[in-house]
C-alpha cells in the first residue's frame, strides 16, 4: 500500500528561491506571508492530506458513491473527514478575508492543493467545485448574492458546483437546453437536464449551490444567448437560514473508471428558482473566469497524482529485489538487487521525478503571476501577468494532466504485475489521472485555446509574456560556463518553438485547419520549452548552492541534467510533426475510416 | 477645341470656393467673384474670406498652400471684367432662378467669345436656366455639377443642353477629366440629375423606414453602410455631414421639379423631429450637432446618438446585428434575406431604393453605366445600383418584388435571368436598354488594371502580389494584401519581377487599384515576431526588403512606381527606389516609422540622404541633408498631397502628377516607355556623412522639438537612434560610405529600437486603434 509524504522540501525551494528570484514588488495581502508562515501551513497542510485524506483514498475508490433514491452518500469515513478538513479552515485558505476567508496567495494555495490531489483527488473534487463557485460568484454575483453565498461557500458550510454539460452538449456549449424563465420578483424559474455534474449532490454539506448555463425565452441563439444562474439545492432566506427544498434532484449517477469516490450526478432543475449572475446573456464570460481558475486546478490535479505514483514507484523500485545489474551485482548479500539499479526502470523514475518538479515549479511560477494579475497596485504588471495566465493556463492543464496519466502509467510499469492488481493502489492513479485530461475542456480543447485564442490574441501579446523573459534569460545566461549544459539546450528548443509559433500562426491565420492539426504536438512542444525554462533557472539555483544539505541540491541537479538530456530533445520530434503540416491527417478520406 | 487656361467662378460660397480652390490645384488661375455685402467696408470681403477659410479647411482644399495666390478675388459689382479672358465661366450662386438669370446677363455681357459658361446647380435643369437666355449664350452653356467637397469627390455630372457646342461640352469634359481628375458623368436635363435623384430618394428611404420600424440610427447606419459597400456613415451620419438644414430645400426643389407620378413624392415628407432639430440648430456636424453629436461636458468625448421617438440623445451604441453579421459572408443577399429587423429595414430600404434605379436610368442617363459611376463617384458607394443589383441576382431580385406586391422595373424585366455587367472574351459589358450587351467605354488614356486582369492571367502571383502584362513589354506589379501591407511575399514578389521583367519585358510599373498604394511594412508581422523575440526574424525581414529594393533600384530595365492614397514607411521606400515616380495628385506619403518607434531601415534614410545631398534646394555643406532628413523622418512628416511630397523630396523634380486616378497607370506606363531607350541602371552613389559632430546639431533640433513640447521620451530614444543612422555613427566627412554601410546602419538601428517595450507598445496601439502612441 502506498504511502504518501508531502514533498515540502520541493516546495520549498520552489517558494522560497525560484519564486524569490521574480522581481514583483508589492503584492498587498500576499507579501504578509513570510516563508515561516508559508511553512507552517504547508506543514499543517502535510498532516492533514497525509494523516486524513490520503488513508481514505482507497477505501473510497473500492467503495464508490451510492445512490438510493435521489439521495448520495459518499464513501465511508468522507463525512468525518470534510468535517475536520472545514474545521481546519482548508476551504477557506484562498478565500478573501471580508468573507471569512483567510486570504492567502495562489502559490501556497496550489501547493495545499497539490499535496490533496496526491492524497486523495476523489475528496479534493468537492472543496474544489465551491472554490471555483466561490470565484464566478465573487468576480460576477450581485452584493446581495455575494453576502449571502460567499461566506459559507469560504468556510465550507455548503458546496458547489458548474452544471455545463447537457446530453447533447459538451464541448459545444452553445447547443444547451435548459430555460430560464423570468419571474416579477427578479428571480428565474429554471427548467432543464444537466449530466456529469461532479459533486452535484453528496452527504457533505447541508446545501449545494449549482451555477447553471440556461437560456432565457428571448435570448439569441448559440452561446451569446447563455446566461449564468445560481439555484442553490435549498432555497435561501434573506439571513442566510434554509427554507424549502428548491426544484433541484439528483436522478443518477455515474459508473465511471475512476474517481469513484467523487459523486458525478445527472442534475434534473424542475422550475428551480435561480438568481441571474452576471449580466444576461454574458454567461460564457462569466464561465470563463470560471473555467480558466477550474483549469489551473485540474492542471494542478495532474501533478498531485504524478508527485504520488513518483513516490509509490521509487519506494517500491528500492524495495524489489529482482535480477541483477547489468554492471554485476549491487547487493550480492541480498538474493537480487533492488529493481531500480536497472536503466530502464531509473528511465521511468527520473521521466517521473522530472516532470513533476518541473511542472511544480511551472505552476507555482503561474500561480505567483495570477497573484500578480489580481493584487499588483499597477495595472501594467496585472495585464502583463494576467497575459501569461491566459497563455499557460490551457498549457498547464494539458501538460499536467498528461504528465499524470503517463506517470501513473510508469508507475503501473514499475510494479510490474504488482501494479496492475488492486492491492498496492497503483492502477487506481492511472484510473483517477485519466479524468483530468478530460473535463473542463479536453485536452484537445486546451491546443485548440492556445493555438486558436490565446495564440492570436492581441498580435501575439500574450506570447510575449513568455517568450520575453525566457529569451531575456537565454541572453544573459548563455554565456554562463557552469550553466551552458542546460542553456544550449534550452536555447535550441525555445529556437523549435520559436519557428513553430511563426509557422501556425502564419498557416493558420490562411487555414485554421492547419493550426488546428498541430495542436497537440505544439501544446506539448511549448510545455517541454516551459518545463526546461523552469528546470534551467532551477539548476542555476542549484549550482549556486553547491552542495552539503543532504544531497538535495545535487538531486536537483542531477533531475534537471535527465531533463534536458532525456526528455527535451522530444522537441526535436514534436517540431518535425508539426512542420509536417495537416496534409497526412485531413487528406484521409473520411471513408477510408 | 480651345483650351481652357484660365476659369471664373462666380459665387464664393462653400461649392464655388471648393470648385475654385480645386482648378488651382490643376495649376489653372482662377478669378472668383461674389456679391458686394450690404453696407460693407471691403467690397470684396465674401470673397476674400472664402479664400481665408479655404486655406483653413479640414481636409484641405488646395493641394498645396501656395495655390491660394492663382486666385484673384474681387465682387460682381467691381470686377466682372475681370472674367472677361476667362475660357470658362463656372456660375455658383444661389439656386434661385432670377439670381442666377440676373448674373448669366452680366457674364454675357463681358465675356469673351468662344468662352463657355456652366451652372453648378444641383436641382434646377437647364432648359430652364437657358430660358430668355441669347442663343449665343445657349450655344456656349451647359451644367457642371460638382459634390462637396470638390477637391475630394470625384463625380462631375455634365448636363449639355440641345443647342450646346459639341467642342464646348467637349473643352470642359476633357478639362474636368485630365486636368481637375474628376470622374465626368452625363447626365440627361432631369432634375437632379443621376446622383441625387437617387442619392435622395435612398437618404429618405432610409430615414423613414428606420423610424416606422423603430430602428435606433446606429442600427440604420450599421445596415445601411459597410454591408452594403456604403460609407458607415450610413443614412444618418451622412445627413449630418450634409446638414439637414439643406435637405428642406432640396426635397422642395425636386418635389417641384418632378412628375407627380414620380415615387418620390412618396417619400418626401420631412418629420416632425427634423423639422424640430433643424429649428433647434441641430442641424448636422456645423451645427450644433445632429443624429450624432459629441458630448465634452464631461471632459470627454463622448459620441452621443438622437433617440428617433423622442429626441434625447443617449451615449451612442455599437449594435449587433444577426442580419448583418450574416451579411459578412453571404453578402447583401443574405443582409436582406434575414428575418430580423436591421434584415427587414434592408429589404424596405434598398428594394426601393434599387428599383428606383432601375426605374429611373432609361429617363435620366445613357446606360446604366452611368448610374453606378454616378453613385460611385458621388455618394462613395462601392458599388452603383445595377452592380448591386448583380450581386443579388437580377432574377431573384425580381422575384421577390413580385412576392412583395412591389411594381417590377422594366429594366429587370429585360435582364431576365442573366445580369447587368458581363465578361465577354476578356472584355467588360453591360446591359444596354435596348436589351443587348455592348462594351464599357473607356476613355482615350484610361488603361485599368481591373480591365487587364479581365482579359489575362497573371504573369506571376503570390498571396501578396502578382505581376500583370499591361501591354507594349511593360509589367505591372500589383500588392494586394490587406491595406497593402508589405510582407515576404511582396518582397519574394518583387525579387521575382527583377528576374522576369529582364528576362523578355522592357520595363516595370509598381501600381495598385486599392485605396491606398501601400501602408508599409505589415506591422502585425513584425509584432508577432517581436512578442516572439524572434529577432533573427525580424533582422532577415530587414535584409530581404533591403535587397528587394537594390535589386529595384539596379535592375536593368526602368521602374516607375505610379502610387495613389496613401504611401507610408516601406510603401515609401520602394517608392524611394524607383527610377520615376508618377504619383496621383492625392498621394500621402511619408516615412512614418518613428511614429511606431523605429527607424526607416529598407533603404529610406539611405535615400533621403542622398536625395537631400544632391538637391540643388538646400544649402552647401554636409549638416544641412542630414538635418532635413532628421527633421522629416523624425517627425514622421507626412506630404498630405503630390505638391507637398515634391517639397519633402520625397518626390523628385522630375517625377510626375497625374489628376485623374483613372488615368495614374496609362501615364505611369507612357513614363516607363520613355525611359527605355538607352536606360542605364544609375550609378551607386557614395556619400560622405559628417558623424560625431552632427549629432550635437541633431541634439540641438531634439532640443527644440522636446521644448514645444512635441518630443516625448520615447521620441528622445527613437530620434537619438535615427540621428546616429543620419549623421553615418562613428564616421568623419573625410571617408566615404557605401549604399551597404548605410543599410548596415540602418539595420542596427532599428534592431537596437524594435527590442524597446515603448517601441512595441507602439506598434501594438497603432495595430489596436490605428492612431499613433505618444509614449
Amino acid at each position: 500500500m502506498a504511502t504518501y509524504t508531502a514533498p515540502l522540501a520541493d516546495m520549498r525551494f520552489v517558494l522560497n528561491d525560484l519564486l524569490g528570484e521574480e522581481q514583483i514588488g508589492d503584492l498587498p495581502g500576499a507579501d504578509e506571508v513570510t516563508p515561516d508562515l508559508a511553512d507552517a501551513i504547508l506543514e499543517e497542510a502535510a498532516k492533514v492530506c497525509e494523516g486524513l485524506l490520503s488513508p481514505l483514498n482507497r477505501t473510497g475508490d473500492e467503495e464508490g458513491c451510492h445512490f438510493d433514491n435521489g439521495v448520495v452518500r459518499t464513501p465511508q469515513g468522507f463525512k468525518e473527514a470534510y468535517r475536520t478538513f472545514t474545521e481546519g479552515g482548508w476551504t477557506s485558505l484562498a478565500c478573501d478575508t471580508e468573507h471569512g476567508g483567510q486570504g492567502l496567495p495562489e502559490t501556497i494555495n496550489m501547493m495545499v492543493e497539490e499535496m490533496i490531489c496526491s492524497a486523495n483527488l476523489s475528496f479534493g473534487i468537492y472543496p474544489g467545485l465551491s472554490r471555483g463557485v466561490y470565484l464566478a460568484l465573487k468576480a460576477f454575483g450581485s452584493e446581495a448574492l455575494k453576502e449571502t453565498y460567499l461566506p459559507r461557500l469560504a468556510d465550507g458550510t455548503w458546496s458547489g458546483t458548474m452544471c455545463l454539460t447537457e446530453s447533447q452538449c459538451g464541448t459545444d456549449l452553445g447547443l444547451l437546453n435548459t430555460r430560464a424563465t423570468p419571474g416579477d420578483d427578479g428571480a428565474y424559474k429554471i427548467t432543464g437536464t444537466k449530466i456529469f455534474i461532479s459533486a452535484g449532490e453528496h452527504d457533505l454539506t447541508e446545501n449545494i449551490i449549482h451555477l447553471v448555463l440556461a437560456r432565457t425565452p428571448d435570448a439569441p441563439e448559440g452561446s451569446r444567448g447563455i446566461s449564468l444562474f445560481l439555484v442553490p439545492k435549498v432555497s435561501v432566506a434573506e439571513d442566510g437560514s434554509l427554507g424549502p427544498a428548491n426544484g433541484v434532484s439528483c436522478g443518477s449517477i455515474e459508473h465511471k473508471m475512476g474517481i469513484h469516490a467523487s459523486s458525478t450526478c445527472v442534475i434534473n432543475l424542475d422550475d428551480a428558482t435561480g438568481f441571474l449572475v452576471g449580466d444576461l446573456n454574458k454567461g460564457m464570460r462569466a464561465m470563463f473566469v470560471m473555467m480558466n481558475t477550474a483549469r489551473m486546478a485540474v492542471g494542478i490535479q495532474g501533478l498531485g497524482l504524478a508527485e504520488a505514483a513518483y513516490q509509490g514507484a521509487a519506494a517500491y523500485a528500492r524495495e524489489r529485489l529482482q535480477g541483477r545489474s547489468l554492471g554485476g551485482p549491487k547487493c550480492p548479500d541480498k538474493p537480487a538487487d533492488p529493481i531500480i539499479v536497472h536503466p530502464d526502470v531509473r528511465r521511468m523514475l527520473l521521466t517521473m521525478r522530472a516532470y513533476v518538479e518541473g511542472a511544480r515549479a511551472l505552476g507555482a511560477w503561474v500561480s505567483l503571476h495570477m497573484d500578480v494579475a489580481a493584487r499588483h497596485a499597477d495595472a501594467d504588471r496585472r495585464r502583463q501577468s494576467q497575459d501569461l495566465v491566459e497563455l499557460l493556463t490551457p498549457v498547464v492543464k494539458a501538460l499536467f494532466t498528461d504528465i499524470g496519466f503517463e506517470a501513473g502509467n510508469l508507475a503501473v510499469q514499475v510494479f510490474g504485475g504488482h501494479g496492475y492488481i488492486r492491492e498496492h493502489g497503483i492502477e487506481q492513479y492511472v484510473r483517477d489521472a485519466r479524468i483530468t485530461q478530460i473535463y473542463e475542456g479536453t485536452n484537445g480543447i486546451q491546443a485548440l485555446d492556445l493555438v486558436g485564442r490565446k495564440m492570436p490574441a492581441h498580435t501575439g501579446r500574450y506570447l510575449r509574456s513568455f517568450f520575453h523573459p525566457v529569451a531575456a534569460f537565454i541572453e544573459e545566461h548563455q554565456a554562463d560556463g557552469a550553466l551552458e549544459e542546460f542553456v544550449l539546450p534550452l536555447a535550441k528548443a525555445f529556437g523549435r518553438l520559436q519557428r513553430a509559433t511563426a509557422w501556425i500562426a502564419q498557416k493558420g491565420l490562411a487555414d485554421p485547419e492547419e493550426a488546428g492539426a498541430a495542436a497537440t504536438d505544439y501544446l506539448r512542444l511549448f510545455g517541454l520549452v516551459a518545463l526546461a525554462y523552469m528546470w534551467t533557472r532551477m539548476a542555476r539555483l542549484a549550482l549556486g548552492h553547491g552542495g552539503g544539505d543532504g544531497g538535495f541540491h545535487e538531486a536537483k541537479l542531477g533531475t534537471a541534467r535527465f531533463f534536458m538530456h532525456r526528455l527535451l530533445p522530444q522537441t526535436g520530434a514534436l517540431f518535425a510533426t508539426i512542420m509536417a503540416g495537416k496534409g497526412s491527417t485531413m487528406d484521409f478520406d473520411e471513408a477510408w475510416f | 477645341m480651345a483650351e481652357i487656361k484660365k476659369v471664373g467662378v462666380i459665387g464664393a460660397g462653400v461649392m464655388g470656393a471648393g470648385i475654385a480652390a480645386h482648378i488651382t490645384n490643376a495649376g489653372v488661375p482662377v478669378v472668383l467673384l461674389d456679391i458686394v455685402p450690404e453696407g460693407a467696408e471691403n467690397r470684396n470681403a465674401i470673397a476674400e474670406d472664402a479664400v481665408k477659410k479655404l486655406l483653413k479647411a479640414d481636409p484641405a482644399a488646395f493641394m498645396h498652400e501656395r495655390h491660394a495666390k492663382l486666385i484673384t478675388t474681387g465682387n460682381i459689382e467691381d470686377h466682372l471684367d475681370r472674367v472677361a479672358d476667362c475660357d470658362w465661366i463656372i456660375e455658383a450662386v444661389i439656386e434661385k432662378l432670377d439670381a442666377k438669370h440676373a448674373i448669366y446677363g452680366k457674364i454675357d455681357a463681358v465675356r469673351k467669345p468662344g468662352s463657355i459658361v456652366s451652372s453648378n446647380t444641383s436641382t434646377i435643369p437647364l432648359a430652364v436656366l437657358c430660358e430668355g437666355m441669347p442663343a449665343g449664350f445657349a450655344r456656349d452653356f451647359l451644367i457642371t455639377h460638382f459634390f462637396n467637397p470638390p477637391r475630394y469627390m470625384r463625380l462631375l455630372e455634365l448636363v449639355a443642353g440641345e443647342k450646346t457646342r459639341a467642342d464646348a461640352l467637349q473643352a470642359v469634359r476633357r478639362f474636368a477629366d485630365v486636368a481637375l481628375g474628376k470622374g465626368v458623368v452625363d447626365c440627361k436635363d432631369t432634375p437632379g440629375f443621376i446622383a441625387n435623384r437617387i442619392g435622395i430618394y435612398w437618404l429618405q428611404c432610409g430615414v423613414l423606414e428606420a423610424m416606422e420600424a423603430g430602428l435606433t440610427v446606429e442600427e440604420a447606419d450599421l445596415v445601411c453602410g459597410r454591408p452594403m459597400g456604403i460609407p458607415k456613415t450610413g443614412v444618418f451620419g451622412l445627413l449630418d455631414l450634409v446638414g439637414l438644414d439643406l435637405m428642406p430645400h432640396v426635397l422642395g426643389s425636386l418635389a417641384g421639379a418632378l412628375p407627380e407620378t414620380d415615387a418620390f413624392h412618396a417619400v418626401r415628407r420631412e418629420p416632425e423631429l427634423i423639422g424640430k432639430m433643424i429649428a433647434d440648430g441641430y442641424t448636422g456636424r456645423k451645427g450644433k450637432g445632429g443624429f450624432y453629436r459629441l458630448d465634452t461636458s464631461s471632459g470627454k468625448r463622448v459620441k452621443e446618438a438622437i433617440d428617433l421617438e423622442t429626441g434625447a440623445y443617449h451615449p451612442a451604441q455599437k449594435p449587433r446585428l444577426d442580419s448583418v453579421e450574416a451579411a459578412t459572408d453571404g453578402g447583401l443577399r443574405a443582409l436582406m434575406e434575414h428575418p430580423d429587423k436591421g434584415g427587414r429595414y434592408a429589404w424596405r430600404v434598398m428594394a426601393r431604393t434599387l428599383s428606383y434605379a432601375a426605374h429611373l436610368a432609361p429617363e435620366i442617363a445613357d446606360d446604366i453605366v452611368a448610374v453606378d459611376e454616378a453613385m460611385r463617384l458621388g455618394f462613395n458607394w462601392k458599388s452603383g445600383p445595377f452592380q448591386l443589383i448583380d450581386q443579388l441576382g437580377p432574377a431573384w431580385f425580381a422575384e421577390k418584388l413580385k412576392t412583395d406586391g412591389l411594381p417590377v422595373p422594366d429594366l429587370l424585366e429585360t435582364v431576365g435571368a442573366g445580369t447587368f455587367y458581363r465578361t465577354d472574351e476578356g472584355r467588360p459589358q453591360h446591359l444596354a436598354f435596348d436589351g443587348g450587351y455592348t462594351d464599357v467605354r473607356r476613355a482615350t488614356g484610361v488603361l485599368l488594371l481591373s480591365d487587364v486582369k479581365l482579359r489575362s492571367e497573371p504573369v506571376a502571383r503570390n498571396a501578396s502580389a502578382s505581376l500583370w502584362d499591361i501591354g507594349d513589354g511593360v509589367v505591372c506589379l500589383e500588392f494586394h494584401t490587406k491595406m497593402n501591407a508589405l510582407d515576404l511575399g511582396t518582397l519574394a514578389m518583387v525579387g521575382k519581377a527583377v528576374r522576369i521583367v529582364a528576362d523578355g519585358y522592357q520595363a516595370l510599373v509598381i501600381y495598385n487599384e486599392g485605396s491606398n498604394f501601400s501602408a508599409g511594412a505589415n506591422l502585425g508581422l513584425m509584432l508577432f515576431a517581436a512578442n516572439l523575440a524572434a529577432w533573427p526574424m525580424i533582422e532577415d525581414m530587414l535584409v530581404q526588403g533591403q535587397d528587394a529594393y537594390k535589386a529595384l533600384k539596379y535592375a536593368p530595365f526602368p521602374v516607375v512606381g505610379a502610387p495613389a492614397g496613401m504611401a507610408l514607411g516601406g510603401g515609401c521606400e520602394i517608392l524611394l527606389h524607383c527610377d520615376a515616380v508618377q504619383a496621383h495628385a492625392e498621394f500621402y506619403v511619408g516615412l512614418v516609422e518613428t511614429g511606431v518607434g523605429v527607424v526607416p531601415a529598407w533603404g529610406g534614410c539611405k535615400e533621403m540622404l542622398v536625395r537631400w545631398s544632391a538637391s540643388p534646394l538646400r544649402p552647401r555643406g554636409f549638416m544641412p541633408p542630414v538635418i532635413k532628413v532628421f527633421e522629416t523622418v523624425g517627425t514622421a512628416t507626412v506630404a498630405r498631397s503630390a505638391p507637398e511630397a515634391r517639397d519633402l523630396l520625397y518626390l523628385g523634380a522630375d517625377d510626375g502628377i497625374t489628376m485623374n486616378r483613372d488615368r495614374l497607370l496609362a501615364d505611369a506606363k507612357a513614363r516607363a516607355l520613355d525611359l527605355v531607350d538607352g536606360y542605364t541602371p544609375p550609378e551607386p552613389p557614395e556619400i560622405s556623412l559628417p558623424g560625431p559632430a552632427a549629432r550635437v546639431a541633431l541634439t540641438m533640433v531634439l532640443y527644440g522639438l522636446r521644448k514645444l513640447g512635441k518630443a516625448t521620451p520615447h521620441d528622445e530614444v527613437v530620434a537619438k537612434v535615427l540621428a546616429g543612422v543620419l549623421s553615418g555613427d562613428g564616421t568623419d566627412v573625410t571617408e566615404s560610405l557605401t549604399e551597404d554601410d548605410l543599410l548596415a546602419l540602418e539595420r542596427r538601428a532599428f534592431m537596437e529600437l524594435v527590442r524597446h517595450p515603448a517601441t512595441i507598445a507602439r506598434i501594438e496601439h497603432m495595430l489596436d486603434t490605428g492612431k499613433p502612441l505618444r509614449n
